[in-house]
């Protein structure tokens, strides 16, 4: 383990700014994404809102003028009931058309003495400020007293004609100059047919003419609503640029927004009187959106404040964020540093002590090879001395005694040759099913061979043609290790005994024999090599064929134990793989 | 003369009780008045000294209307601007020169129900005709007709004297209530002291006309007035149809 203190590779430090870059990036995006649409919602929000007062309002004034419209509708109705107007018009007698209409209009008729001091006055607007009846043709009828009627321009005069007469109540709109050279006014016409009595049928017109609705007084939102009718707009204080301007994109049909003066402005038009045989006239609303934009332009300001502060604690977040996340990280890999480094230690250690072990068991090699020349040279010396006839026999006893201990020098660089090609695990493994039985018969008959002063008995157990896998070569050197050890640390007059069985697919071999039991704090050590029992410093051997069988048992995949050495017996049980007996095809 | 079919009274007084009052509201006249008053203007007249003569009739009368419901209020009703009673009746008069009498009898026409009865009166050239209300309501009658312009004026039942008019040029005169659109009225006004209205199949007779060559003229609605030459004898019984 590392302390923190140390300083931090580079590759750690970059993981760290890799990750608060990622973070800020990610955060940055998706409070750029937020901050869009939200501006985008408040925006439409906004414009959602001021539509609806919009709509509010002008619906507001188109229900006053509606209701207005229809209790002036309503009027006129009980106005063309009235009997003297219907005899004057019946019973051919015109001349007292108007007379009689003044008297039953005088109600409906702004007074003509109160001009000037009932302007203001609510009634009205509910009063006529002129009217003509229209004859079977649609014309105009002449007034007798024209002051009584509301005097008319003679142009306007004949604008109240219609091209016929018409069964339903016509709306129609007159704009006339105004006095003294003020603004134009425009006058609501209501055309009331005037039908027979008894037949039903339209035999004249009264066409009454009325200030139009104005909005009391200037809404607070801006709107202003004027009538646009024979190419001109009325009612709307402009500029004439702007008034000319906006006659020109009301005739040319344009899109609902208008710039005026300079500013942005809605504009809504409706047809003021469908279906009228009169001269189509047009509601005109313009509204402001000078509001509008600043208030959109206020929210996106607070928008982009909110979304900054935002921002900054998102980036602040990352920061710290970043830092904790990478903290696990950084340490994991300041250990997995120190983690190899160790590793590389270990496997450095480890390649020399291989390394170590390679030279030295070459060495056992090389040394077993160079020695065994000398050895054969020695022993062919020796025999051709025993060959020669001027020896005597004490001489020739002698010299046979050097020529056996050359055999054994032999035996012994061959099992040292033998041991260091294990441990240089050079040794490799021809396997394939082997004779057991076999094996075992051959090492017997071996034993026997030996020339030897004890008499020991053999005793077999082992079923025939047993198979083991293994190399025939180093199979058979067990088994004469084995059973030269239980000759060697026999007694006289003793026992061997070599049972065989298999045991889960495992060939089990028992190699007993009588004699001096092994010491329970040998018995540890009996598999080491250059070991040799306590007993009998004249037993032949150097301690290494136990080993020996032992290394070649588990090369085997086979193991050798002690089972059991008490009193007078001692057993030695080797396990190698069985191969079963293929029956022959 | 009372022609309204039993619906329409039960629709008036319907419209009554929602007006609280206003309207026809009284239960109507038995029918048959009519006749009545033919008889009534028929005898009227004082039959001259010496004229034995008499003209026999019947005008074709154009066929009763079947009118919409809410017409059939009206009792002067109009096709194409002619007015005429419905159901129709004619007046048949004789023109000529006849010398004037001394005095007139006075005609009426009363204000009953919010109804002029009669509808249709024919008078002589000369006449006074009074119009007593007979209703609870104010009454207005006025007229715009060339042959004589008036206006009585409100007035209730209890107006003394009996509002009237002299008609002193000859035509039809058409009387209208200035406060109920609907009333209507027809006083024709004729030079002559011999003139019946028909009954309502269209027969007609004069009686105690003086012998002589005259046209006798049939008025059935304000725009037709058919005329046939006549020659009348003492005693005789003349027999004319029109058309």
């Amino acid at each position: 383990m590392i302390a923190p203190s140390v300083p931090q590779p580079s590759h750690v430090a970059g993981f760290r700014t890799r990750l608060v870059i990622a973070m800020m990036l990610v955060i940055s995006s998706v409070t750029l994404l937020a901050l869009y649409f939200t501006q985008r919602q408040l925006a439409q929000n906004v414009a959602e809102a001021l539509d609806r007062e919009f709509q509010g309002e002008l619906d507001a004034l188109h229900h006053a003028q509606d209701v207005r419209r229809a209790a002036l509708v309503e009027r006129c109705r009980a106005l063309v009931r009235k009997p003297r107007i219907h005899a004057a018009l019946e019973d051919d007698a015109l001349d007292l058309l108007y007379l009689s209409a003044e008297d039953e209009l005088r109600d409906v008729m702004v007074p003509e003495s109160g001009n000037g001091a009932g302007r203001a006055s609510p009634q009205r607007a509910l009063q006529a400020e002129f009217y003509r009846f229209l004859d079977r043709k649609g014309r105009v009828i002449s007034p007798s007293r024209p002051r009584s009627v509301g005097l008319l321009e003679p142009t306007a005069d004949s604008r109240l004609a219609l091209p016929g007469l018409v069964d339903r109540p016509q709306i129609g709109y007159l704009a006339r100059p105004g006095a003294a050279g003020g603004p134009s006014l425009v006058y609501e016409l209501i055309a009331m047919p005037i039908n027979s009595m008894e037949s039903g049928e339209t035999i004249a017109m009264l066409v009454l003419g009325f200030k139009p609705f104005e909005l009391r007084e200037r809404e607070a939102s801006g709107m202003e609503s004027g009538i646009w009718v024979d190419g001109r707009v009325h009612g709307i204080d402009l500029p004439p640029n702007d008034a000319a301007m906006l006659a020109r994109h009301l005739a040319a049909g344009g899109e609902n927004r208008i710039t005026l003066g300079g500013a942005p402005h809605w504009l809504l038009t409706k047809r003021l009187n469908p279906e009228s045989q009169y001269t189509p006239a047009f509601e005109v609303c313009v509204y402001p959106l000078a509001g509008l934009v600043k208030r959109q332009r206020q929210l996106r300001w607070q928008v982009l404040g909110a979304g900054g502060l935002l921002l900054l604690v998102g980036l602040a977040g990352s920061q710290v964020l970043a830092g904790r996340l990478s903290r696990p990280v950084e340490k994991l890999a300041v250990d997995s540093k120190a983690d190899r480094a160790e590793r590389q230690k270990v496997e450095a250690a480890l390649e020399m002590t291989s390394a170590e072990l390679q030279r030295s068991a070459r060495f056992s090699a090389d040394a077993s090879h160079q020695l065994k020349t000398p050895v054969t040279v020695l022993r062919a010396g020796l025999e051709e001395m025993l060959a020669r006839e001027n020896l005597t026999p004490e001489e020739c006893h002698e010299i046979s005694a050097l020529i056996h201990q050359t055999f054994r020098l032999s035996t012994l660089i061959e099992d040292l040759l033998l041991l260091s090609r294990l441990d240089a695990g050079r040794l490799k493994l021809q396997v394939c099913p082997v004779n057991f039985t076999q094996l075992i018969e051959a090492s017997l008959d071996d034993l026997s061979a030996v020339p030897d002063e004890v008499d020991i008995a053999v005793e077999t157990d082992f079923p025939s043609d047993l198979l083991v896998f293994g190399e025939k070569r180093y199979t058979s050197i067990i088994l004469q290790n084995l059973l030269e050890n239980a000759r060697k640390y026999n007694r006289p007059g003793g026992r061997i005994r070599v049972s065989a069985r298999v045991e889960e697919n495992r060939v089990k071999v028992v190699i007993a024999n009588t004699g001096p039991a092994i010491p329970a704090n040998a018995r540890g050590h009996i598999f080491e090599r250059f070991h040799r029992g306590a007993v009998g410093e004249n037993v032949p051997g150097y301690g290494l064929g136990l080993n020996l069988a032992r290394e070649l048992a588990r090369l085997h995949r086979g193991e050798l134990s002690l089972t059991r050495s008490d009193l007078e017996w001692t057993e030695f049980e080797l396990t190698l793989p069985w191969a079963e007996k293929k029956t022959p095809a | 003369m009372n022609t309204l079919p039993d619906v329409l009274f039960v629709f008036h007084s319907g419209r009554r009780a929602a007006r609280g009052g206003r309207g026809p509201g009284r239960p109507r006249l038995p029918r048959g008045r009519l006749l009545l008053f033919i008889v009534a203007v028929g005898a009227g007249y004082p039959a001259l000294p010496v004229v034995a003569a008499s003209i026999e009739g019947r005008v074709t009368l154009p066929k009763t209307r079947s009118t919409p419901v809410v017409n059939q209020r009206y009792e002067i009703v109009s096709k194409a601007g002619a007015l005429s009673t419905n159901p129709p009746v004619a007046i048949v008069y004789l023109e000529g020169t006849f010398p004037k009498p001394a005095s007139l009898p006075v005609a009426q026409i009363r204000q009953k129900d919010l109804t002029f009865v009669p509808s249709l009166l024919p008078v002589q050239l000369g006449s006074r005709v009074e119009f007593p209300n007979l209703d609870e309501s104010y009454h207005n009658i006025f007229s715009f007709s060339p042959p004589k312009r008036f206006d009585l004026g409100r007035y209730r039942a209890d107006e003394r004297p009996i509002p009237s008019q002299l008609f002193d040029a000859p035509g039809l005169v058409t009387l209208r209530c200035d406060i109920h659109e609907h009333m209507r009225a027809l006083i024709l006004v004729v030079d002559t002291p011999h003139f019946a209205l028909t009954s309502a199949t269209g027969e007609f007779r004069l009686t105690g006309l003086p012998e002589g060559r005259y046209v006798l003229k049939a008025w059935i609605d304000s725009r037709t007035t058919l005329e046939r030459p006549v020659e009348l004898k003492a005693d005789g019984v003349v027999r004319l149809d029109f058309p």
